[in-house]
């Protein structure tokens, strides 16, 4: 990491979603998620919270110097990037009021509340339609907008259980394990995006709106579309498996000489067998009979994995990985959080960014996913503590006097 | 449909095909090239009736829906000049080579958009186009290994464990489709394509939820539990076991979770298998009486016992059930088969069905990724057979029966 990023709230001028406007209503990590790649490549992205209840990735982890407090989740920081934060309390009237002046403002409104919020509020898609036709408006829960389970409130977690991905992941004979904390959080911006900027281009050439309705559950079985197929046309579900791999062997994590160190390998196919056998020095496996073809290594998979796992404990992941790349064997460290700070190819990438920070001094976030060569992302401000832009956005985005502003703090609108 | 004025030549194999995929279903005119000989996804399990063949691989079936199929030779001459034509009337190319290949073609970014300064052109790779992993072997678990999510999944001491239905390059393909749509906003105010780098290490590090973070911040390394998460000294466990299966339980204090754990224990409580000293606990404060001590550790240990034997003697529908009307953090852990039969999705008419070459029913699809009030995702048409759009596509450019027999007897096509 070399540069420290400045810090300076604004309304960015700059990037390919430069002039875009975006009311967001989204909580936790699978709205934000859309949310940040939009402010990333320039839109004005206002995000409204609520001192009266705390948005939840606030209170998640990893923590700035394992500290507490509003401002130390990394993860909402992460995720919070270049958007600038109005705290706005929707239980008042006057609140409403302010948010309904956002939503004439902006270009595309996103909202993750329970289904029945919106409709209380009269601000359900066919009452602002009604204002203001030319409105993106996404909603995203769970389980989408009607259907037995739509009542059902749910994080990332339970999608990921009640999706199925849960019980894609464990040891066989053991519990499901899954993949780790909320996965369908971090499928479902993968299909949201693309839509709403999909439905900008329409508008843009129409002059219509609409409404997308995302199921964060439907949209994430489009990562599991082959074992669904595999299900409904051969009568097939998966079993807990480990790592092993249908058409791979060897394929696994190993143990490596560190502590909590541990080393992916995955042979693909007989020659990749060959390279791996050389990069360890025992040629001579490549003529036993056990292992001379995938339908052997499979058959033989125990014994096969403990003559592998016999090696690689005598080195280091990151010295596995090398030695295994140099013959052409797929092969990579386990990575945790220390391992990808120093991993070169992240550096290469400019993954990890430092920029600086009024609480913590500094702070690290990941770069946007896409690197692209005319209209790079920029990075402009850290993640808003509660009510940071207040004055920004009603001032000048709204343009609203010091008399209205104080009557909407009497009015106990901006907690 | 939204994307209805676009054409997108799609030169991914496994390792993109979802990305065009979106396009196409957001109604992008998608043509899919495939060598002659066809695209290795063909030749991926499993299989239709498990009998392997070009037509029937699922994976093919699934990631190809909406596209038109032509083939085309990348390697020879003439198939590269083909691929020249195609692509001065697309506004987008997705490819999936290893770094350089596409370039050492004649087919790279320089050579496609040369005189088609709208082209938008984006390469998905598993490490990036540069630096010094760009050239790494990979594969869905080494990219889950090198990208961070997987050394957060499995049990305490225990080797990592990935989701068995391979997952890194759908993270990867599902950038694409944002980046190549962003790069089209771009291109709509200044006239102007680009070119678009995807790494997939990059894309599966969302799949962290951030503690990727850790040692950057200043914070301690997530430690791996199976089925849960440590919350500082807690356990946080998220898998529980019920009398015929596994659910999913939040179960935790503080002001977000703790007001569902009091409703829990107000439930227990009322079926009598908990005191009402626990059920009157300060659930929200909870956190802070263990770490000041004023209440021992083996208190949350005691308490998790108390949840796991009361939800053991029921089954995952009674709680899934109570779940909903007293409003818990309670799901059942459904398995594939519960998913393609749950009510809930077909309530919300969520599944399309396509007619298969050479399968005798109609196949059931995971239906639109999102319901759309106006121009709704269309399943339009099923994956295409091995060229089966050849003759309609190359005679845009010109070339009759008699061209395209030719080069089909040539190997050009």
């Amino acid at each position: 990491m070399t540069t420290t990023l400045v810090n300076t709230p604004g309304i960015p001028t700059e990037g390919a979603l430069a002039g875009l406007k975006v009311l967001d209503l989204m909580w936790v990590v699978a709205g934000p998620t859309a949310t940040r790649a939009m402010a990333d490549f320039g839109a004005t992205v206002v995000r409204v919270e609520s001192a009266n209840r705390i948005e939840t990735a606030r209170g998640i982890g990893p923590y700035h110097n394992n500290g507490q407090g509003p401002d130390h989740s990394g993860l909402f920081g992460n995720m919070n990037i270049n958007k600038l934060g109005l705290s706005l309390n929707l239980g008042t009237a006057e609140g409403r009021d302010v948010l309904l002046d956002l939503i004439k403002w902006c270009d595309v409104l996103t909202e993750s509340f329970s289904p029945r919020a919106m409709r209380a509020w009269g601000m359900d898609y066919e009452s602002l339609r009604q204002i203001k036709p030319e409105l993106i408006m996404l909603s995203t829960c769970l389980f989408g907008q009607e259907g037995p389970l739509s009542r059902v409130a749910g994080f990332g977690t339970m999608g990921a259980a009640i999706g199925g991905y849960i019980a894609l992941a464990g040891n066989p004979g053991g519990s499901p394990i899954g993949p780790y904390s909320a996965y369908t959080d971090y499928l479902s911006p993968r299909f949201a995006l693309p839509t709403i900027l999909a439905a900008l281009d329409h508008r843009d050439r129409t002059g219509e709106g609409i409404y997308i309705d995302q199921a964060q559950a439907e949209s994430s079985l489009h990562f599991m579309s082959t074992a669904l197929l595999d299900y409904t046309i051969n009568g097939r579900v998966p079993q807990l498996v480990g790592n092993a791999d249908p058409v791979m062997a060897p394929h696994g994590c190993y143990a490596a000489s560190g502590d909590d160190d541990w080393v992916a390998i995955a042979v693909r196919d007989d020659g990749d067998w060959a390279n791996l056998c050389a990069a360890m020095g025992m040629g001579e496996l490549t003529c036993d009979d056990r292992f001379a073809n995938l339908s052997a290594r499979k058959a033989n998979e125990n014994e096969l994995n403990g003559i592998i796992a016999g090696w690689t404990a005598e080195h280091g992941a990151i010295e596995i990985e090398y030695m295994l790349q140099a013959f052409g064997v797929p092969a990579h460290a386990v990575s945790n959080s220390s391992a990808a700070a120093r991993d070169p190819q992240f550096q290469h990438r400019g993954h990890f960014l430092e920029m600086e920070h009024p609480e913590h001094g500094t702070t690290t976030f990941e770069a946007a996913k896409g690197q692209m060569t005319e209209t790079p992302p920029t990075y402009r401000s850290v993640a808003p503590s509660i009510g940071r832009d207040n004055d920004l956005v009603l001032r000048d985005i709204l343009g609203y006097d010091d008399e209205k502003i104080a009557e909407l703090a009497i009015a106990d609108a901006l907690t | 449909m939204l994307l209805t004025p676009y054409r997108v030549l799609d030169l991914t194999d496994q390792r993109g095909m979802l990305a065009g995929q979106i396009l196409a279903d957001l109604g992008a005119d998608v043509i899919a090239i495939e060598p002659p000989d066809g695209s290795p996804a063909r030749s991926l399990g499993p299989f239709a009736g498990d009998d392997p063949g070009p037509d029937r691989s699922l994976f093919w079936w699934a990631y190809a829906r909406n596209k038109r199929g032509i083939t085309c030779n990348l390697d020879h001459p003439e198939g590269k000049a083909l691929v020249h034509q195609l692509a001065a009337g697309a506004d987008f190319i997705l490819e999936s080579s290893d770094p350089g290949v596409m370039a050492a073609r004649g087919l790279g970014y320089d050579d496609l958009s040369a005189g088609h300064d709208t082209l938008i052109y984006t390469s998905i790779s598993a490490f990036g186009q540069t630096g010094p992993k760009a050239g790494y072997q990979a594969t869905d678990l080494i990219l889950m290994a090198a990208g961070g999510p997987l050394i957060l999944s499995g049990g305490a001491g225990e080797a990592p464990v990935r989701v068995s239905v391979p997952q890194a390059w759908s993270h990867a393909s599902g950038e694409a489709a944002i980046a190549a749509m962003i790069a089209l906003r771009a291109r709509s105010a200044t006239g102007r394509g680009q070119y678009v780098d995807i790494s997939a290490q990059q894309s599966v590090a969302a799949a962290t939820m951030s503690a990727n973070l850790a040692a950057s911040i200043g914070a301690a390394e997530t430690a791996r539990v199976a089925g849960g998460m440590a919350v500082g000294p807690f356990t946080g466990k998220l898998i529980w076991e019920a009398a015929d299966g596994y659910i999913s339980l939040t179960f935790l204090f503080g002001a977000g979770i703790g007001p569902f754990s009091r409703r829990l224990f107000e439930w227990m409580y009322d079926e009598g298998e908990c005191t009402i000293e626990d059920r009157d606990l300060d659930w929200i404060g909870l956190g802070a009486e263990f770490i000041t001590g004023a209440r021992p550790l083996t208190e949350w240990d005691r308490l998790m016992e108390v949840v796991g034997a009361f939800l053991k003697k029921r089954t995952r529908a009674e709680l899934f059930d109570e779940a909903q009307s007293r409003s818990l953090l309670i799901v059942p852990v459904t398995t594939v088969d519960e998913v393609a039969n749950s009510e809930q999705f077909e309530a919300r008419d969520f599944w399309r069905e396509h007619e298969m070459p050479g399968w005798p029913e109609p196949v059931r699809f995971p239906g639109p990724f999102v319901k759309l009030s106006d121009n709704e995702i269309e399943y339009r048409r099923r994956a295409p057979t091995l060229g089966e759009h050849n003759a309609e596509i190359y005679a845009e450019l010109g070339l009759d029966e008699d061209a395209l027999s030719d080069l089909r007897i040539r190997g050009v096509i």
